[in-house]
């Protein structure tokens, strides 16, 4: 215990290589000391980080940021989580057991960006699956459960209790699977033999309200590719995937469209 | 260097502002305005996630380029981390430490891996690497108790040993893992991972008794 405690000051400051990240954060799911000590350094990290700001960001960059987050929908609070009994009172700790969760969340989007040679594995067994079966995916990601129970967020919307996979084969060719959870609110494309699209074109993910199609991720061409959708699912009533040039478009080109999947609501 | 020379947004909205002289009162007054502004983006008001933006842009920003040293990669980031802050705006509560402290742990993270993820064709730019230093901050940091404040974090880090200090660096501004850490002071792994702890900790304390 005293030796992975050690860890934590690393860990704040990103430094924990791989393997250690992942034995660290399984045991900062259970110690609420190094939770603690993480809020502690992470304030302290934010004051060191003062020594950095050198200038201020180019002028161009706050119209886009500004521009990108009209797009973009906030997510809903998380529903309350009950208190542990044993919560430490005073000092911030209630809170900080109240937060695991969010914790938790964190730390499987990180891993999911640390990890996608072993996910991507497990992906494309799914993918398999999903095609082979016709969505019927659910029962193998039971019985990899146990096994992925704490990897990445993929793994956690592919075992989702809601989860959905929806499958189509794409006008110009590739198997796509979009693995759908109403109540994580997120989307998962997983394209299998996506056919290359040149480097001046790319795939582009799209939600659907309606008529109305919001342009979401990108996604480059040739070979097994998967990435999230950026958009949540609020009012969204089905999925596309169009082929834009690079950089992707604000309106899919209708000749381009590969696929357009209705969700079921 | 003169107000007037500054960058427009240099001079963000709460330089003039009339903040208590007191520097540990002022911080705590900023950090619950920052939290207000949070719950109002959550509600999807986009004056506030504006104005959240004008007040810690540099520092986010800041943290990012020095990391990543790359001005393309590092306005990429920033992006990232922003839509990010406002997607997530609802999930942040104070039990996970200020919302300063949380928007520059994801910037700091998203920095780090994406230095990580590209290193070897990206290059961090070499130009800036050899010409960055901390003598910038004092030529365009703006106002005098984000002065003192940088003051303040650099004698924290002057309280602490050389090694401590070296290490905390290379980890945190230079974006490397603890092995490469080791690897560049020539010291055992676990020789490096305390003093990054310690290096926080005396930091923490140093920080702690002049608020």
């Amino acid at each position: 215990m005293s030796e992975i405690h050690g860890a934590v000051g690393a860990y704040v400051v990103n430094a924990l290589d791989p393997d250690e990240l992942e034995e660290f954060e399984a045991h900062l799911a259970v110690c609420p000391t190094c939770r603690q000590e993480v809020v502690e350094f992470g304030e302290t990290a934010a004051e060191l980080s003062l020594l950095a700001s050198a200038s201020p960001p180019p002028a161009a960059l706050r119209g886009s940021i500004l521009s990108a987050i009209s797009e973009v929908r906030p997510l809903p609070p998380e529903p309350p989580v009950e208190t542990a009994p044993s919560a430490p009172t005073g000092n911030g700790s209630q809170t900080i057991t109240a937060d695991l969760r969010h914790a938790v969340d964190e730390l499987a989007l990180r891993r999911q960006q640390r990890r996608t040679r072993v996910l991507s594995v497990l992906v494309a067994a799914v993918v398999a699956a999903a095609v082979a079966l016709g969505g019927v995916v659910y029962t193998l990601v039971q019985s990899r459960q146990a096994q992925v129970a704490q990897q990445a967020a993929e793994t956690e919307l592919l075992t989702a209790p809601d989860v959905q996979t929806y499958t189509a084969t794409m006008k110009d060719g590739g198997q796509i699977s979009f693995v759908v959870s109403r109540s994580l609110d997120r989307a998962l494309f997983i394209g299998k033999d996506l056919p290359a699209v040149g480097s001046d074109r790319t795939y582009q993910l799209w939600t659907l309200e309606g008529e109305r199609a919001i342009p979401d991720n990108v996604v480059a061409g040739g070979g097994d590719r998967q990435e999230f959708f950026r958009e949540t699912l609020s009012g969204v009533t089905g999925l596309a995937v169009s082929i834009e040039a690079a950089g992707g478009a604000q309106q899919p080109t209708p000749s381009t469209i590969q696929t357009v999947t209705p969700l079921s609501s | 260097m003169n107000v007037s020379q500054l960058p427009p947004n240099a001079e963000g909205q709460h330089a003039g502002s009339a903040r208590p002289r007191e520097a540990s009162s002022g911080r705590e007054a900023e950090a619950a305005h920052l939290a207000e502004l949070m719950t109002l983006c959550s509600r999807g008001h986009e004056e506030a996630f504006t104005e959240l933006y004008d007040l810690t842009s540099q520092r986010i920003y800041g943290i990012i380029l020095r990391v990543l040293r790359s001005p393309d990669h590092a306005a990429e980031v920033t992006q990232e981390v922003y839509v990010e802050v406002w997607r997530q705006s609802a999930r942040y509560s104070p039990g996970r430490g200020s919302v300063i402290a949380w928007m520059t742990t994801m910037a700091h993270r998203r920095a780090v891996d994406r230095v990580r993820s590209v290193s070897s064709e990206m290059a961090r730019d070499e130009r800036y690497a050899f010409h960055s230093g901390d003598r910038e901050i004092d030529e365009v940091w703006d106002g005098v108790e984000q002065r003192l404040d940088i003051e303040r974090v650099r004698k924290g880090m002057a309280s602490l040993t050389a090694i401590q200090r070296e290490a905390l660096t290379l980890a945190y501004f230079g974006g490397y893992t603890q092995s490469q850490v080791a690897q560049l002071l020539k010291l055992p792994l676990g020789t490096v991972k305390t003093r990054i702890r310690d290096g926080l900790i005396g930091l923490r304390d140093a920080l702690g008794v002049e608020a």
